[in-house]
């Protein structure tokens, strides 16, 4: 399943979170930071996956996209398929896109009370949901 | 630029953006929410826009990292609002601000199930979301029924049948009592007929973990997903939303896959033929496009299909087609598929018979090693670890020992392990590993653990063959301009035993080494000049004649340091110095180091525990026990005999000497005569008495010794006073020692039996020589607490329990895993369970095949408390010796209970409604562990009851509650409350209240259990007085109490 969903800045400030399990609000500040430092030290050409074995537990790894200015960051386990979470990924975008007529950051920061819903439309309690466009 | 529609909220937000630092956003945040505090509380002038905006607020503050501790109430009332607009926000600010275990959510179970079972859809769909995000156990509990029948109705739009089927799917999670598999199956196979792919997707989800769970009460799902399969493949019937990328909607296809992949291999010809025929076209007719979308998509099919494949045992040849496959995408630019190819591969080399065609790629998986992603680069190292074996263990060694000298920090210790591991298990021969061991501590010195060197001394003292060649070997490398530490230890210590060996070499007579040596000695910490003192004192001891200026030079250097801060080295120093004038008798002394009793490498076993779980494991853990076994013994395996010598006679050797010499070496009475053998006649084999004493000069070991490991056995081995210096060893420890590790059937004098150790004798008694590789209590002990672990190991097999509880009931399964090359046959297991369990076993397999790993589940059932616990009585053979164990199954009472909040005017009125005994016990439990009371705390945690702080007002006290579930009890709610005395923390009263007396008393037992010290080591428990422990069934801990009651 899907453990969680962040979408932070390439600064690293969080832009959408989301734990599937209870996770302490001071656990989830540091989860953010661990994983933007995994990410911020990564190349362009690298591939999308990262071990996440000691962020998350065993087991777990990154899958993020890189999008302008933000990462989108799924944490999985080994029941998701990596590359379904790629296009999941893809087309949240694509959606967001939709909606905001070439959304950027700033959109998605002024908005953010649209964006569970929006999310919501994709992932659902930790599985992907729907996957029409 | 779009704006969130609430100017309050846009401002807020532009606040918190413009702050220039994070003390700047602190204050404005804590404003913030100063001011929607005290708006709650005049919470009558707020209109549903304010309370909207301030929810909103709060759910911005909780994602930027704040807690945000009051506001809740507000948040859930939203949710009971008649408006779709305050009722939305409330749903979802309270599924991200909340989570399952929240005490608010129970105030809005009525209101959600009204929302469900009402005819507004808008309302249904927001409050399915919220179930399907946050829903607990009550949840569960009150809203499954109506869930369910959602999401079969017909009148239903799929958009909320949809919902309805992830929703349950969470609620099954929460508690899976609510599916019942009898009626319910029969319904997924209906449900798996619909039309609509978006309400066909959930439903699979649903399926997965249903499958996961229970794959034999879903056997009739399969011809139905099959038939989806085959439906999307040919894109029959599949609308235009649900392609993506051309591609008919790859997501269930990805989520089929998985499905059958729970299920144990498919029989039916028929079922097997079309699926494979699916699976054909999609490994056959994917290609790699320029859409990286498309790309992406097609292949998260193709991967779920080789996955498939290789759950399926599909035949040779088709399994070869996906090698080839597999060996195309690593070598492909687009670094996402090269990742997944090799991650696939490692876990193709669990199918038996492709390791071959793997090999064939090996060339392209080096290359990998070198990609700058380090992601890429940890999948290809763990290949290559993977496949590894004895054809190959060169190229690839001398591979990763190359990538070693530019590899990046965060790697090169896991790499420098591995190549350690890789060239021990794998070693052509012993020379080479000594190199490679080498050149690992030159070019990695700082990854380099003790442990490795240690490996390499050990091999080197046991093999004469090689003492030469090492000698030679490390004195080269001292003349390398930068020597690492490590380097100095070992060159030390294989100059100062065998440099004696290359004496008529040029560059190497004593008093050159001792120079080349000592020139590293000023820069080396002190435990390395502590080595060092003891190899100067055995060169000297070496040249024969002595060398008087070799001696001029090594005495200067133990007067210097009589009087070094240090005191090991101080030691050393005096001691060597008073040594060295003792003419004969040091020869005596300081003789050559005895060989070392075969063990096994603590590499492999460090490497074993680092990877993990044993119920999860993974491919190369896998790959790895498969050949633990092999390690040492290659020599079958080996094409070449002649070059398997030197391994079979390490492994040999070793343990002739412990079975001829040492029971031989106590009546040997004059100590000098015993340590000259070994010099006349070092080299003869013909059973050597008992080696010398080792330089041991401190009495008791020091701790820093870095020699600890390697000297350790040899203390043990020495004989009793056998030089004026030697130290004064122990003579019990010794021999209890021997009686491990001398076999009765050696047919040799057996040791004698030492005495307080009856375990060590008992073990040993009987044919079969199988011993656990750990402690059996330990392994109990840390599983009463955790959920999966091992429960048992030793050399042939690994047992492994994972559980999952529920209530009264629980699943364990029970992970066999055949470690051996041989299969273990007349495999039998029974369960005995005590009257409060009800435990059923499904058959385990008469015969698990070599390395193969069988599981299977065993249901209990909680009846009522009870501390005992089941036996599992386990037997097999393996190679004709019989082995049986008598296992303790960790289903201690504590699994039955969960963590209960109980708030505090609850607890005093339930505390007082239960007066006295025999519902309230009380007792004065002494000998307590003494225990911080934060440590106690986490105690009663970790048995799964919970701490209410703050509820007794005497900060020594500790209270808690849990429910306990049993059949016949339901759930009965536990009250416990601990004194304790701070002056002295060995004593407590514990009191302990529920409504039923058998369950007061047997919890009481069960935490004075956990609370007092009971020694686990394997010595039996003090004899109580009445009857005997073992005749009431009860071992460890529950024997001790048997005997206090």
């Amino acid at each position: 399943m899907i453990n969680a969903v962040l979408v932070m800045n390439t600064q690293g400030k969080p832009r959408l979170t989301k734990f599937y399990e209870p996770v302490a609000v001071e656990k989830q500040q540091d989860i953010i930071r661990s994983v933007y430092s995994v990410l911020s030290s990564r190349g362009e050409n690298f591939c999308s996956f990262v071990e996440a074995d000691d962020i998350f537990g065993p087991d777990t790894k990154l899958v993020y996209r890189h999008f302008a200015t933000l990462y989108f960051v799924f944490v999985i386990n080994k029941a998701e398929s990596e590359l379904g979470i790629l296009d999941l990924i893809q087309v949240f975008v694509e959606t967001l896109d939709k909606n905001f007529k070439n959304v950027c950051e700033l959109d998605i920061v002024y908005n953010f009370n649209k964006l569970p819903g929006c999310w919501r439309i994709y992932v659902f309690g930790g599985y992907v949901w729907v996957m029409a466009q | 630029m779009a704006l969130s529609g609430m100017r309050g909220l846009s401002v807020f937000i532009s606040d918190v953006r413009n702050c220039q630092n994070k003390e700047q956003e602190r204050l404005r945040v804590d404003k913030e929410l100063a001011n929607i505090r005290t708006r709650f509380k005049n919470e009558r002038g707020l209109t549903p826009y304010e309370k909207k905006k301030y929810v909103w607020k709060m759910l911005y503050i909780y994602m930027l990292g704040y807690d945000v501790d009051f506001g809740h109430m507000e948040t859930v009332a939203l949710i009971s609002a008649p408006k779709y607009a305050e009722k939305q926000v409330g749903y979802i600010v309270t599924s991200c601000l909340l989570n399952e275990n929240h005490d608010f959510l129970r105030l809005v179970i009525n209101t959600v199930r009204n929302d469900i079972i009402g005819r507004n859809e808008t309302f249904q769909c927001l409050a399915l979301t919220m179930v399907g995000n946050v829903g607990g156990k009550e949840f569960s509990e009150s809203l499954a029924p109506d869930v369910q029948k959602l999401l079969i109705s017909s009148t239903c739009r799929p958009l909320v049948r949809k919902k309805a089927a992830l929703c349950l799917l969470r609620l099954y999670r929460k508690n899976p009592d609510v599916v019942n598999v009898d009626g319910w199956s029969e319904r997924m196979v209906q449900l798996l007929d619909e039309k609509d792919i978006g309400v066909l997707t959930a439903v699979m989800s649903l399926l997965v973990s249903l499958v996961a769970n229970n794959p034999e009460g879903y056997w009739n799902c399969v011809p139905k997903c099959v038939r989806t399969l085959e439906r999307l493949t040919r894109s029959q019937d599949i609308p235009q939303e649900y392609t993506y990328y051309g591609i008919p909607s790859p997501w269930l296809q990805v989520k089929t896959m998985r499905v059958l992949q729970y299920f144990p291999a498919i029989e039916d010809p028929t079922i097997r033929r079309s699926l494979f025929e699916v699976l054909h076209r999609i490994l056959m007719g994917t290609d790699v496009v320029k859409n990286v979308n498309k790309n992406n998509a097609s292949h998260a099919v193709l991967f779920e299909a080789l996955a498939l494949v290789m759950h399926l045992d599909a035949e040779k040849e088709m399994m070869s087609q996906c090698v080839a496959l597999l060996g195309r995408f690593i070598a492909v630019r687009e670094p996402n598929i090269r990742y997944l190819g090799l991650e696939n591969m490692t876990r193709m080399l669990l199918v038996t018979d492709v390791q071959d065609s793997i090999k064939r790629h090996q060339a392209q998986i080096i290359s990998s090693l070198k990609d700058p992603d380090i992601s890429i680069r940890r999948r290809s190292l763990d290949l290559l670890y993977g496949m590894c074996d004895v054809s190959n263990a060169k190229d690839i060694v001398e591979e990763l020992l190359q990538y070693l000298t530019t590899a990046d920090f965060g790697i090169r210790e896991e790499l420098a392990l591995k190549a350690a591991i890789l060239a021990e298990k794998f070693a052509p021969d012993l020379s080479w590993y000594v190199d490679v061991i080498l050149q690992l501590i030159e070019k990695a010195g700082d990854f380099v653990s003790d442990d490795i060197w240690y490996r390499v001394v050990q091999f080197v003292t046991n093999n004469e063959d090689l003492q030469a060649y090492s000698a030679a070997k490390a004195r080269e490398y001292l003349d390398k301009p930068a020597v690492h530490e490590t380097m100095v230890k070992v060159a030390g210590y294989l100059l100062g035993e065998y440099s004696h060996l290359l004496a008529r070499r040029s560059g190497c007579s004593p008093k050159e080494i001792f120079i080349i040596v000592h020139d590293k000695f000023p820069t080396v910490t002190t435990s390395t000049k502590a080595l060092l003192l003891s190899a100067y004192v055995k060169l000297l001891m070496h040249s024969q004649p002595p060398e008087p200026e070799l001696q001029e030079l090594v005495l200067g250097v133990f007067k210097k340091y009589e009087s070094y801060v240090d005191a090991e080295v101080q030691q050393r120093a005096v001691e060597y110095f008073a040594l060295s004038r003792k003419g004969a008798s040091m020869m005596d002394i300081l003789a050559e180091m005895p060989k070392f009793p075969e063990r096994q490498s603590a590499l492999l076993k460090k490497a074993e525990d680092t990877e993990g779980d044993s119920a999860e494991l993974s491919a190369t853990k896998l790959r790895l026990q498969q050949q633990v076994s092999t390690a040492l013994v290659v020599s079958d395996a080996k094409p070449n005999g002649a070059s398997a010598v030197p391994l079979t006679r390490l492994s040999s050797a070793p343990r002739n000497i412990d079975q001829m010499g040492l029971p031989e070496v106590a009546p040997q009475p004059p100590p000098y005569a015993n340590g000259a053998v070994p010099r006349a006649a070092p080299a003869t084999g013909a059973a050597p008495p008992a080696p010398p004493a080792a330089p041991a000069p401190a009495p008791a070991p020091s701790p820093a010794d870095l020699l600890g490991d390697l000297m350790a056995p040899l203390a043990i081995e020495a004989p009793p006073g056998v030089g004026p210096a030697a130290a004064p060893v122990a003579s019990t420890p010794a021999s209890a020692i021997l009686a491990l590790e001398a076999p009765p059937s050696a047919g040799l004098a057996p040791a004698p039996p030492a005495a307080g150790d009856s375990l060590a004798l008992a073990l040993m008694d009987g044919p079969p020589q199988v011993q656990p590789i750990g402690s059996i209590a330990d392994w109990f002990r840390s599983l009463s607490i955790k959920e999966s672990g091992v429960l048992y190991e030793d050399p042939l097999i690994q047992i492994g329990i994972k559980t999952d509880w529920r209530g009264p009931h629980g699943r364990m399964f029970l992970f066999f895993g055949n470690k051996n090359a041989a299969p273990l046959t007349s495999v039998k297991a029974v369960v005995a369970a005590p009257s409060n369990l009800r435990v059923q076993l499904t058959t385990v397999p008469e015969i698990i095949p070599p390395r193969a790993q069988v599981q299977s589940p065993l249901d209990v059932v909680c009846i009522h408390a009870s501390r005992e616990v089941p036996v599992l009585d386990f037997s097999y053979t393996s190679v004709n010796v019989p082995v049986s164990l008598k296992l303790r199954l960790p289903v201690v009472m504590n699994k039955f209970l969960q963590a209960t909040p109980v708030s505090a005017p609850d607890f005093v009125a339930k505390w007082r409604a239960l007066a006295g005994p025999p519902t309230k016990l009380q007792e004065v439990v002494r000998g307590v562990k003494p225990l911080p009371l934060p440590e106690m705390a986490d105690l009663f945690t970790s048995l799964h009851v919970g701490v209410a702080p703050g509820l007794d007002p005497n900060p020594n006290n500790i209270v808690a509650a849990a429910t306990f579930y049993s059949e016949t009890g339901g759930a009965t709610l536990c009250l416990i409350r601990v004194e304790t005395d701070p002056a002295d923390r060995t004593q407590v009263r514990i009191t302990v209240a529920t409504p039923d007396p058998t369950t007061s008393f047997e919890f009481k037992e069960f935490i004075k259990e956990q609370l007092i010290e009971i020694p686990y080591a394997a010595a039996p428990p003090p004899p109580p007085p009445a009857p005997s422990p073992a005749s009431m069934g009860l071992t460890g801990p529950a024997a001790v109490l048997a005997g206090l009651i």
